[in-house]
């Protein structure tokens, strides 16, 4: 197995809201190895997109990083995250760690043209002596993202685009400073099946000819099943299970993971109903005690109220947090 | 409502001939400007329309135009200097009525009322912009960095704001105009050039240095009670633009926190701002004219409408036109920066504008569809 390239440890970060202090997620752990792709999956508000901004600090007021070390292990160095100066993690983004959003609609200023955006990320990181220069690498940029007619298309304003020409677009600003690890946070979600393909597609063939290490963050079993080399699912905040992706989808160890599944349509099985899961996502205000899932969880027992589970390896490579397996 | 379309027809034409001399003035000296910028021409032009689509900021740019116009070349065209006393020639100019020597009579050092008009619309167009250009770049500075950050230094930047706010920006502007002078003459005559330009840009001539000092005290005054309100709108604004995903994307590619500010979050807020400033402009003409009437700011022979208005107050049922004209005046003028704003709010919102640009382009497709039909009756 190829070297670590992210080690995420005890991640935590609240958001001190009036309403009381959310635990958006709680000692989330992971690593991440060079050159794989690797997926957060889970519901709506269970803390996937927090843990990837956490992760170069990207966390606004009012939240905050409670505790945890993000090492970052670029050729032999081991860099906390967490505990770089503004400065320095300034460098480290985009230039190192890039970041996709979810809707590509508003994640382009709508004030500037495609051109100045991708150049200015160029400039940042002191690629190009000037934005004007940079225009011209965007133009090739915009090119291996192939965005049509990117001659043309550099002088364009983001309403004159598509969603899924957008998208190719923040996609060629992420990969603009080749970068070593490309955070995709639900990067299909606002685009239309069709468009979606052509976006994941992408997205590979960035990752084979750039050789850059993808966090693919989404709540779509399908995304996933098609892209990822492994898998952590997440639930109401914390890590449930994490393993290679045929083993998720062959031999779900979790309850939670196990519903989640059920409730993927199958064409190949016919069945009257799709499963769901009883219950709602907890409140992160006030949590469950013990195992998060307990109050939705089929198999439960007395001491899953009691104690936090810890992620334990059931298999080699499969780390599962349930006290029942 | 034909009569209506004719003349809004002639006042499109009028602004689109203005946009084509501007655009003419820029592309001779940028080649290819107007290729480039087709769009924004077209979009210029649009703007015009929309704004020509509401009667009041019509009359509110053509007041406005009238009086910037006044304060830039007032002074050069008034008839005699405002230092200049007839008085001491012919004492019967002394309140002179208007139409005995000057048009509009004299005050009571026989000096023609027309000309101190003309002098004063600099004092108040000069006042007015120094008051807004330190002002308000203070106030959006401060409001990005407490919408921006948030927390504690938003908490301490706001709370700043308003106490500033609860007191009575009058008063403090009174406080000031009356502390301040002495510090500022020293300041003054310590730094000729400095005298130097504020003499050119008040069109005042070398004697009057030494009233300079409290001139600048109001406009610093003035400045020091302005910001906040500005402070307020563009926290307002950041506090949402800020949440735009588009500000996130800026952070992860590794933008300093200036940058986004500077860069992509004020372009995106200034619309609002610069309806405000428009708006401003008039309580700006206002407050000044009425520091001044108090007895602050500019002192004779310095000619300013409020000043004007104060030293008339004496003489005031007999010498009307001392008090009448000049206090018609601060209202035109106050009147013209407020249409204007009203209209730029429509204008510079860009939904706002789509609607008026519809109707617009409704308009001139009947309009073709009556003019193929009169050639299809011709025929």
């Amino acid at each position: 197995m190829s070297k670590k390239i992210l080690e995420v440890k005890n991640l935590t970060v609240h958001f001190y809201t009036y309403a009381g202090i959310v635990k958006a997620i709680e000692e989330v752990s992971f690593d991440v190895f060079e050159g794989e792709t690797f997926a957060l999956v889970g519901e709506t508000g269970c803390g996937k997109s927090v843990t990837a901004r956490a992760i170069t600090q990207l966390i606004e007021s009012p939240g905050r990083i409670v505790r945890g070390e993000v090492y970052y292990n670029p050729d032999g160095e081991r860099l906390n995250l967490l505990e770089l100066p503004d400065e320095e993690i300034r460098t480290i983004r985009g230039n190192d760690i890039a970041y996709i959003f979810q809707d590509p609609q508003s994640s382009l200023d709508p004030l500037y043209n495609v051109g100045y955006q991708v150049s200015e990320s160029l400039f940042v990181h002191g690629r190009v002596k000037s934005i004007k220069d940079g225009i011209k690498k965007a133009v090739n940029i915009l090119r291996t993202v192939l965005l049509p007619d990117p001659e043309r298309r550099v002088s364009n304003y983001p309403h004159e685009l598509s969603g899924g020409m957008k998208q190719r677009v923040t996609i060629g600003i992420g990969i603009s400073n080749d970068p070593r690890i490309l955070i995709a946070d639900e990067p299909t979600t606002a685009l239309d099946v069709t468009v979606q393909a052509q976006i994941l597609w992408l997205i590979k063939e960035m990752k084979k000819r750039y050789g850059v290490t993808v966090i693919l963050i989404t709540h779509d079993m399908g995304v996933v099943a098609d892209m990822a080399d492994r898998v952590a699912v997440m639930y109401a905040g914390k890590i449930v299970e994490v393993a290679e992706v045929t083993e998720v989808f062959k031999n779900p160890v979790h309850p939670y993971t196990q519903g989640l599944l059920k409730a993927v349509p199958n064409p190949l099985k016919k069945i009257e109903r799709l499963e769901t899961i009883p219950g709602t996502v907890p409140s992160l205000i006030n949590p469950p005690s013990g195992c998060r899932f307990h109050p939705r969880c089929p198999e439960i027992s007395k001491v899953c109220k009691e104690k936090i589970p810890e992620l334990r390896e059931v298999k080699k490579n499969h780390f599962v947090a349930c006290h029942n397996r | 409502m034909s009569q209506d379309e004719y003349y809004r027809g002639i006042l499109d034409r009028i602004s689109d001939a203005f946009i084509g001399l501007f655009v003419y003035l820029i592309s001779t000296i940028r080649k290819g400007w107007r290729e480039k910028n087709r769009s924004r021409i077209a979009e210029w032009k649009l703007m015009f329309y929309a704004l020509n689509r509401s009667p009041p900021g019509v009359i509110g740019l053509f007041l406005v135009t009238i009086f910037v116009f006044l304060g830039i070349f007032g002074p050069l065209i008034a008839p005699y200097k405002y230092n200049y006393f007839p008085i001491f020639e012919n004492s019967k100019t002394y309140l002179s009525p208007p139409g005995e020597f000057f048009v509009l009579g004299a005050d009571h050092f026989g000096r023609d009322l027309l000309s101190l008009l003309l002098q004063g619309a600099r004092t108040s167009l000069v006042i007015s912009i120094i008051v807004i250009l330190l002002g308000v770049p203070a106030g959006i500075i401060l409001g990005l960095i407490a919408g921006y950050f948030g927390g504690k230094i938003d908490e301490l930047i706001m709370r700043i704001t308003d106490m500033f706010l609860a007191f009575p920006p009058l008063i403090l502007a009174i406080a000031f105009a009356a502390v301040l002078p002495d510090r500022i003459s020293y300041l003054i005559n310590t730094y000729p050039p400095l005298q130097q330009f504020l003499l050119w840009l008040f069109a005042l001539e070398r004697t009057e240095g030494g009233n300079l000092s409290r001139l600048l005290a109001v406009m610093i005054a003035m400045a020091v009670v302005w910001w906040p309100g500005y402070a307020r709108i563009t926290r307002g604004s950041t506090l949402t633009e800020r949440e735009a995903l588009y500000v996130e994307s800026a952070r992860a590619i590794g933008l300093p926190s200036s940058k986004i500010m500077l860069r992509h979050i004020l372009p995106n807020i200034i619309g609002p701002i610069l309806v405000y400033v428009t708006l401003d402009f008039g309580t700006v003409v206002l407050t000044e004219a009425g520091l001044s009437f108090l007895g602050l700011g500019a002192t004779p022979p310095i000619a300013d409408w409020g000043r004007i208005v104060y030293d008339g107050t004496q003489f005031f049922p007999n010498a009307w036109w001392l008090i009448i004209f000049p206090g018609f005046i601060v209202f035109l003028d106050v009147l013209g920066w407020n249409l204007l704003g009203d209209a730029l709010r429509d204008v510079l919102d860009p939904k706002l504008r789509r609607s008026i640009e519809f109707k617009v382009k409704k308009v001139k497709k009947s309009k073709t569809k009556d003019m193929e039909i009169k050639e299809v009756e011709h025929e």
